[in-house]
């Protein structure tokens, strides 16, 4: 994979050969474990065709992008065509639902959407309950679950802090009845709730919160905990790749994180891409602004004085919105380039026309609003649309983490009414969670059925003023798609022993399977 | 070298806005001895409104061209003196007469509405008002870029503690200021207007919030939670300097603001941890502050 990102810098023709190259050899996990997706059982047949999915989706997307201008048109028909055949579900109001088998009670099914309704995070919050609201008021629309049960939801203000979500979540359960968890936000909050959740036998669908503790360390064994959006360790890595893939000549680094297990994470697992990568970089300055930062300056004049190659940061929601404000007075963005795993994850119409162009901006490596593209992944083309309708906005990777889990809840429950008859019970939905394939508006997702952990290719790209918005987007003309099993360890790899409690699954992952790169 | 004249710079532009957050905490809490947890979030009000004011001006197009944008400055900084000015009758004078423990409450209720209350006017996102410091070039200091617009913040900070300075100090309105803040009852009996005093005392108060957060939104952006952050510094600031007093607000506003720049520039991973020890250090030798009486 290594040598392959040094080389993607040829032409039109040599980067397409290579492309299929690294997408063939891709098809292996490293460690060897492709020998699983020959035992077609029937938890592995979700497993393959989310695979293949993938594949063909990156593919074709990155295929496309090399190939503009010749007319290839190589679309999602093969995703398509897996979809059409009931393996993999599509989400959106569009697919009518086979008849229930059995009696299904019409009493509400209710959900627990604990969010940021407060504080700086309400930047995400705020659309994780949008994209919560628009999939159940759609699910609604057609009868509900099953065509009888209506989505009720609970919200439930993150800020309050770990405690007092962790109580609220007991008594959700115990007093309030809820049927189901989504939501979470803040990496602090998942670990704590996880444990309890299990404890409670409370099905959970988490939608961020994505620090690989939560099922490295604080519930290892999850039964009614999943997540249904990339793992932490998938960003700094995203954000490392295409860093080395874009400038392979960089010597110098830079680092602004906010300083909690987010930003640190995003640390770690930049530099361990980069010590892989391109051997040879070195960290010239570390810098760990307090989350809520908006004076910047002291940082960016230090950073500036360090005079490195490129500036990689972790700076997320107003936070960022004021950094960027800030450095583009003192020039920062002229004196160095700037990698970031998600700049652009706030709702897209916070960044002003006035940030600079060709920086590398991501997205959380979930999703972005423009991609896969319109014209050839309808599940994203339909949820824009349906979430501009409803929300005068356009939706960032909150508003579809949210809005998946709640399909991913429903196909479930209408795959394990085919097993069960009636109102399935937990343990069946569970079965039909694990090993899930679906076409989520962010491309394939496969839920793993070891961890619970939910797996979509990586997506991010250079910030671009276009006509068609009046904010920036990322360049239509060159996103880069990474298959997220190149940057994840498999779901079975062993849980990490380090003594240091930030080390990860995917850490030792990379220092055991990554080559280091020779120069060329 | 270069470096050292634009990190003072950064350190004297942080000071400017530091001092109007704490001198108004300070000015509240020493003529009417009430600790005003809503202080943040009233600066934060200030920089929402000025935001949202620039951004109907730019929309609107403004006629006098990009300098008539500085005129809207002051708007917010009064926006938040109205708010001001109504909420110290009704909220605040009815707790006067009651323990301290309810007063906290009161501001720390009203510190919560007001946060919640800037979410539902302004929405989550991030408010901006650009157009002000673009006004101004960013100029070129020893080879650095740095943004005109921060100077002016600056000087506003120097004038707006002259200005305190000599309304405090050099006027008539300052004397009854200063009586009613060293003796209430005898102020009383002497036959002034108190009620008076302290509502004049709390608008000033929230004027110079308001006014910092003016001058600071068009360098950064409007962001949920910009109280919160500036409350807790400003606290660092009044205990440094001394509860009550302005020469302290400013001292302190400096000594906070130079400690973060060298602890950034020196000990990134523990510059919050130096700020707090600090404080703590000025409270065991002197828990009063370094200027402060009571």
């Amino acid at each position: 994979m290594e040598v392959e990102t040094h080389a993607l810098h040829g032409g039109t023709e040599e980067c397409e050969s290579k492309l299929r190259h690294y997408q063939k050899a891709n098809l292996v996990y490293r460690d060897g474990s492709s020998a699983t997706l020959c035992n077609l059982t029937a938890a592995n047949l979700g497993r393959l065709t989310a695979i293949l999915g993938g594949i063909n989706m990156a593919y074709s997307e990155k295929r496309r992008d090399f190939l503009k201008g010749l007319g290839a048109g190589i679309g999602v028909a093969a995703g398509a065509a897996i979809a059409a055949s009931g393996i993999v579900a599509r989400v959106g109001p569009a697919r009518a639902a086979l008849p229930p088998k059995g009696n299904i009670p019409d009493t509400p099914f209710k959900t627990g959407h604990i969010t940021f309704l407060t504080g700086p995070a309400a930047v995400l919050g705020e659309p994780s309950l949008k994209g919560h609201t628009l999939a159940a008021e759609e699910i609604n629309a057609q009868g509900g679950l099953l065509g009888k049960r209506k989505i009720e939801t609970d919200k439930t203000d993150e800020a309050a802090g770990v405690d007092g979500v962790v109580k609220e979540v007991r008594r959700m359960k115990l007093s309030e009845n809820i049927d189901l968890l989504t939501g979470v936000i803040s990496s602090g909050t998942s670990p704590a709730l996880a444990p309890v959740a299990e404890e409670l036998s409370f099905l959970t669908l988490l939608t961020d919160g994505c620090t690989d503790y939560v099922f490295d360390r604080a519930d290892p064994h999850p039964k009614y905990v999943f997540r249904v959006t990339n793992i932490q360790s998938a960003d700094g890595m995203t954000a490392g790749v295409a860093t080395a893939q874009t400038w392979p000549h960089i010597k110098s680094i830079a680092h602004l994180h906010p300083d909690y297990a987010y930003g640190h994470n995003a640390f770690l697992h930049f530099n361990l891409v980069m010590q892989h990568v391109l051997p040879g970089t070195e960290n010239v300055s570390v810098n760990w602004p307090k989350l809520g930062t908006t004076d910047f300056t002291p940082y960016i004049t230090k950073i500036m004085a360090a005079n490195p190659d490129l500036l990689f940061s972790s700076i997320w929601g107003g936070d960022y919105v004021a950094f960027y404000k800030q450095a583009l007075r003192y020039g920062l963005f002229d004196k160095m380039k700037f990698a970031s795993t998600i700049a652009f994850g706030i709702n897209p119409s916070a960044i002003g026309k006035d940030h600079p162009e060709g920086l590398l901006v991501g997205c959380h490596a979930n999703y972005y609003f423009t991609f896969p593209s319109a014209d050839r992944w309808p599940a994203n083309a339909g949820f824009v649309k349906r979430y501009f309708e409803r929300w005068q906005e356009y939706p960032n990777f909150e508003a579809e983490g949210a809005y998946t889990a709640l399909y991913a809840l429903k196909t479930a429950v209408e795959r394990a009414n085919r097993l069960e008859g009636g109102w399935p019970s937990n343990d069946a939905i569970i079965s039909q969670l694990e090993g899930l394939g679906l076409e989520t508006p962010a491309g394939y997702l496969y839920i793993s059925p070891e961890n619970h952990q939910g797996y979509k290719d990586t997506v991010i790209g250079f910030s671009k003023n276009v006509p068609e918005y009046p904010f920036p987007i990322l360049d239509p003309a060159r996103v880069i798609y990474l298959p997220v099993r190149s940057i994840s360890a498999p779901p079975g790899w062993p849980k990490p022993t380090s003594s240091d409690q930030e080390d990860t699954a995917a850490a030792d992952w990379i220092r055991a399977t990554w080559q280091v790169a020779q120069k060329a | 070298m270069a470096i050292v004249v634009i990190q003072i710079l950064n350190s004297l532009f942080y000071a400017s806005v530091l001092f109007l957050i704490a001198a108004g905490l300070t000015l509240i809490f020493g003529v009417m001895r009430i600790v005003n947890l809503a202080h943040g979030s009233l600066y934060a009000l200030g920089a929402y409104i000025t935001a949202w004011l620039v951004g109907q001006a730019v929309a609107g197009g403004i006629p006098l061209g990009g300098l008539a944008l500085f005129l809207l400055l002051p708007a917010g900084a009064i926006g938040v003196a109205l708010i001001g000015a109504i909420l110290e009758p009704s909220l605040l004078r009815p707790f006067y007469q009651r323990a301290e423990e309810y007063q906290l409450l009161v501001t720390f209720g009203l510190l919560l509405i007001l946060e919640d209350a800037i979410r539902f006017l302004w929405g989550g996102l991030p408010l901006s008002a650009d157009a002000v410091a673009d006004t101004l070039p960013s100029v070129r200091v020893l080879g650095f870029l740095y943004p005109a617009y921060n100077f002016v913040v600056i000087g506003i900070g120097a004038v707006a503690a002259l200005a305190l300075w000599g309304l405090v100090y050099r006027t008539r309105f300052g004397v009854l200021l200063r009586a009613t803040a060293q003796d209430r009852r005898m102020a009383t009996a002497l036959g002034l207007d108190v009620r008076r005093v302290y509502l004049f005392a709390f608008t000033i108060g929230c004027f110079i919030a308001g006014l910092g957060g003016a001058i600071v939104v068009p360098s950064q952006a409007a962001v949920l939670g910009m109280g919160i952050e500036a409350l807790v510094l400003a606290f660092i600031v009044v205990v440094i300097g001394g509860m009550g007093s302005l020469k302290g607000a400013l001292v302190g506003a400096l000594i906070v603001s130079f400690v973060r720049t060298i602890g950034v520039q020196f000990f990134p991973e523990a510059e919050l941890a130096f700020l707090f020890l600090l404080a703590g250090v000025v409270l065991i030798v002197r828990p009063t502050g370094l200027f402060g009486t009571a």
